[in-house]
């Protein structure tokens, strides 16, 4: 799958030369966040520049949060972005025009919600405007069918294909059930 | 025996039935003002919402008129156990102040 070159930060000074081996030829870079627990919102600088990136990854990492660094990727040429959700016998997309994919997950724009049942690839439901196309869907849905269940798959879709952000466990989503 | 109309539907993204009256909210200080049992109504759970959530534990129910199950609001919700219909729209104009409705966020996410 295409995806954004990633380093995780822990540590900032054992992991000083990771980071500036990391940022070595880049203008900006994506820093995110994550900590174990999910109760609190994690703060992201989703355009960075180079010179202020340390800056960054000390203040989440001071904060009890590992950083995640990435390639910035501009969200210009987004047709659109989304997160599949894998249940036990469904799979759930959430999809927003362009990006970035953040405003579908922390400011709750959500403009297609498709239902595939798991067994042949059906769709099941479906909500909101039509953004993405049949071919396209089949293609996604081919590459991410073998994920386990419980997991959130973040992705955007771009001239150039499909580009996978991160993939993380929703241990709530048994309740959906 | 009354009977209940659905008046909303949205995407029950946190299960729970519950009935109680509605507190619209626009700002997350409203959420530390509550001292009784309420269903908030509101756009959508925004960061700072969510923080004021956690803390008053008066919050029985949540309404929002955007978003869905894979928000990060939703997977909150569902850790805390806090029945949310998520995508309900026009909910902040069709309902009111003190109206008592029922959220039955298994049911697809119906408001009576």
């Amino acid at each position: 799958m295409p995806s954004p070159e990633i380093i995780f930060v822990y540590d900032f000074k054992k992991e000083e030369k990771k980071i500036d081996d990391f940022l070595k030829n880049k203008e900006y870079v994506s820093i995110r966040s994550d900590r174990e627990s999910g109760l609190n919102f994690c703060p992201h600088n989703l355009r960075c520049p180079k010179n202020k990136a340390k800056r960054f990854i000390k203040k989440f990492i001071s904060r009890g949060y590992a950083a995640i660094l990435q390639n910035y990727v501009p969200i210009m040429r987004d047709r659109f972005s989304g997160n599949i959700l894998i249940l036990k016998n469904y799979i759930l997309m959430e999809l927003m025009e362009e990006g970035p994919l953040t405003w579908l997950t922390r400011e709750g724009k959500v403009e297609e919600q498709i239902k595939i049942r798991k067994s042949d690839l059906k769709e099941v439901e479906h909500f909101g405007k039509r953004l993405v196309k049949k071919r396209e869907l089949v293609n996604i849905l081919k590459l991410i069918k073998k994920v386990p269940d419980y997991i959130i798959i973040e992705f955007t879709l771009r001239p150039e294909g499909l580009y996978f952000w991160q993939i993380r466990e929703d241990k709530t989503a048994k309740k959906l059930e | 025996m009354l009977t209940q109309k659905i008046i909303l539907r949205g995407i029950g993204v946190s299960p729970g039935r519950v009935e109680e009256r509605v507190k619209m909210i626009t700002f997350p200080e409203e959420i530390d003002g509550i001292n009784e049992k309420r269903i908030i109504v509101t756009a959508f759970l925004f960061p700072d919402f969510l923080t004021s959530i956690k803390r008053n534990n008066l919050i029985s129910g949540i309404i929002t008129e955007n978003g869905g199950l894979t928000c990060h609001a939703s997977i909150i919700t569902r850790e805390l156990g806090i029945p949310y219909i998520a995508g309900a729209r026009l909910a902040t104009r069709r309902l009111k102040e003190n109206m008592i409705i029922t959220i039955d966020g298994e049911g697809g996410g119906n408001l009576r």
